[in-house]
């Protein structure tokens, strides 16, 4: 398995070869784990949400169009090729349903959408996704195959 | 706009934002002690400004169970109380509504869980009450949201809420003593930064 690497929230962690990256508890965020499976060059991102929109913000891994946009070209700085590349998704949970109006926006739906179409705009194929319903789950991807796991409460373990 | 920024804040808004704290827990305690039949008395509240990963930290850790009670301020003040419950605390209120305790949270039954989603709404309500009473401000609550689940993930619900605007949490965190012991629980209340200036405004506090 090799050692793990913690990624926070708004925040992105890259690992080569060897290395668990994961990321705790995602409700409405996104964790996209992309990975060049030929160099075995993964990361882990950590979105909250769905655009920068005009905001002058420099924490880029805040927000999903900017989130992936850097991190693909932090990861062909590396080495990766876009077409090699392989996302995995998992997050975009409602986590309280609000009944009579009062609605929260449900940004984990809109950040799930706005996160296929970056990587759609990227060329990114999108081979695993576990997205939306009410509940958090936590996000890890052994960097030495690209495997992705998704563990939440009270629910069995996915691989994917 | 006064305060742009959470960490912008001074002593004397931090001393007055406690204040407010204090009469709300106060009020929520009163309530408290009348749905489970037990004295209950509050600590001193304070206040957090942190960031997403610390937030999370203050309350526990990322992957832990909790329950937590989320309700909507409109209006006047714009924001989010959110009372989170912890094994301890869930198990002294169904103790007293339902006489019974659980061991692991997926015990929980729905009417279980009604029961906890209501004794949040009072205990947010009297908060908020006692806010809008010392302040004069109008304050719509919209119906109260339960949920069981990680920590992490409910909190965060009011970071991606405030997310365009500030990097940071203000939590004013009131708990509560029942038979004196401190028991597992924090009541938030999150104004968002223009509501919180409006406050300001309204306690004299320029």
């Amino acid at each position: 398995m090799g050692k793990q690497i913690i990624v926070g929230i708004a925040d992105m962690k890259m690992a080569r070869q060897e290395g668990v990256l994961i990321t705790y508890a995602l409700g409405s965020c996104i964790g996209i784990a992309l990975y060049d499976p030929m160099i075995k060059l993964g990361t882990l991102v950590h979105i909250m949400l769905p655009e920068l929109g005009r905001m002058a913000d420099r924490n880029l891994y805040k927000y999903a169009d900017t989130g992936v946009r850097e991190t693909v070209r932090k990861m062909t700085a590396f080495g990766a090729v876009k077409n090699r590349m392989k996302a995995k998704i998992a997050g975009g949970a409602k986590m309280f349903e609000m009944k009579g109006g009062h609605d929260l926006g449900n940004i984990g739906e809109r950040n799930a959408i706005n996160v296929k179409k970056i990587l759609r705009e990227q060329g990114i194929r999108l081979v695993g996704e576990d997205t939306g319903a009410n509940y958090a789950r936590t996000m890890s991807m052994d960097v030495s195959n690209g495997k992705v796991t998704i563990k939440t409460f009270g629910r069995p373990e996915i691989t994917m | 706009m006064g305060i742009e920024k959470y960490e912008d804040m001074n002593a004397l808004e931090l001393d007055v934002i406690k204040e407010v704290g204090s009469i709300g827990t106060g009020n929520a305690a009163t309530a408290l002690s009348q749905v489970l039949r037990k004295e209950t008395k509050m600590s001193l509240p304070a206040v957090y400004i942190l960031g997403y990963n610390e937030a999370i930290e203050m309350v526990g850790s990322p992957e832990e169970i909790v329950a937590a009670v989320l309700v909507k301020m409109s209006g006047e003040i714009n924001g989010i109380m959110l009372f989170i419950l912890k094994m301890d605390f869930i198990n002294a209120v169904l103790g007293s509504v339902m006489s019974k305790g659980i061991k692991d949270y997926m015990e929980l039954t729905e009417i279980e869980k009604s029961a906890l989603e209501e004794i949040g709404n009072i205990i947010i309500s009297s908060y908020v009450n006692a806010l809008s009473g010392l302040t004069g401000v109008t304050i719509k609550l919209s119906i109260p949201s339960i949920a069981v689940n990680m920590l992490g993930g409910i909190l965060s619900v009011p970071m991606a809420e405030f997310g365009y605007v500030t990097d940071k949490l203000m939590m004013i965190n009131g708990k509560f003593i029942v038979d004196d012991k401190a028991l597992n629980s924090n009541l938030l209340m999150m104004p968002d930064i223009q509501s919180l200036n409006y406050l300001m405004h309204k306690l004299g506090v320029e």
